[in-house]
């Protein structure tokens, strides 16, 4: 079943944070809204970010574009959960 | 090629995900292969064109190739007289519609169009966002249209990138076909694990746990398609 609402979405993105890249149940459940993501966290590199994109994709039944894809997305654990909540939404 | 278990009765043919993620699962299919001939189930894991010992350089290998290889043993197996069934993972899942089966065992199945978008995402990752995709392989591109592209240290060929998009998994309603899947992935599944998925791990990892309760689930399934 798909996530549909921002309680459920925010479980769905830091899981896949957690599986994506490797990291500890602790360690996300650690992540708030202002915790920056992209170029804070090691394990999420260019190629990792790929995999997330997809992932997220997955489990959240979206389709993310390209062109939707920016640093601003990434660049914190609340940035992240707000774009997929868009999305489910749109 | 691997073999594991009995010269008698059940075969299974598996194949790896395409590409990256069939280096992070080969450990954890081995391990799956060899829980199930601890069941009695013999398995065969070849090495397709292009793919693990293949001599066959990785750029070579078009889909189609891919399908024939996979086929081919399928056939050898039941040539012996054996029932042969399929157990192929995520991508691979692509690779067994030409075999003659018994049955599908499919692990979170992958079609070629999410495939394709997580190539295209590697290659944009490593050419930089500043930099045109279409001047470094076929999506659009001219001059790059017949040449292989490096993905990720996969040299795949334009060929096989073009065709995945069209691409997906066997599914034939007159035929057996059991889907298997993660708790996480909300695709429909007959039967879901609680278990994080190996393949997106960017080093190969193991799930020891989780390769016996898959054997078990497909030692089932053989058993009840044999009856």
């Amino acid at each position: 079943m798909l996530p549909d609402d921002i309680e459920q979405i925010d479980t769905t993105v830091r899981a896949t944070l957690r599986d994506v890249l490797g990291l500890s149940q602790t360690q996300v459940n650690a992540f708030r809204s202002e915790t920056p993501l992209f170029g804070a966290l090691p394990e999420l590199d260019s190629m990792a970010v790929a995999g997330l994109l997809t992932e997220l994709e997955e489990r959240l039944g979206i389709l993310i574009e390209d062109d939707e894809v920016d640093g601003e997305m990434l660049e914190t654990f609340g940035a992240l959960v707000r774009f997929a909540a868009t999305k489910l939404i749109v | 090629m691997l073999r594991f278990g009995p010269d008698t009765g059940p075969v299974v043919i598996a194949a790896l995900p395409l590409f990256e993620e069939a280096n992070r699962t080969r450990t954890f299919v081995v391990t799956i292969l060899r829980a199930l001939a601890a069941r009695g189930i013999a398995s065969i894991l070849p090495d397709l064109p292009g793919t693990g010992e293949s001599l066959l350089p990785t750029e070579s290998a078009a889909m189609l190739d891919l399908e024939r290889a996979y086929a081919r043993v399928a056939a050898s197996a039941a040539q012996a007289n054996r029932h042969v069934y399929g157990l192929t993972v995520r991508s691979g899942t692509l690779l067994d519609g030409l075999a003659v089966l018994r049955g599908r065992w499919h692990l979170s199945p992958q079609d070629g169009k999410s495939l394709l978008r997580e190539l295209t995402r590697v290659k944009q990752a490593e050419v930089g966002p500043t930099r045109s995709l279409p001047d470094y392989w076929f999506l659009g591109g001219d001059t790059a249209a017949t040449r292989p592209v490096e993905i990720a240290g996969n040299r795949i060929s334009a060929e096989l990138l073009a065709i995945l998009k069209l691409r997906t998994p066997f599914a034939d309603p007159a035929i057996a076909r059991r889907v298997v899947r993660m708790t996480t992935d909300p695709n429909p599944a007959d039967r879901k694990f609680d278990s994080a998925p190996l393949w997106r791990r960017s080093e190969p990892d193991n799930n020891i746990p989780l390769s016996e309760h898959l054997a078990d689930d497909i030692a089932e399934w053989i058993a009840a398609c044999e009856r």
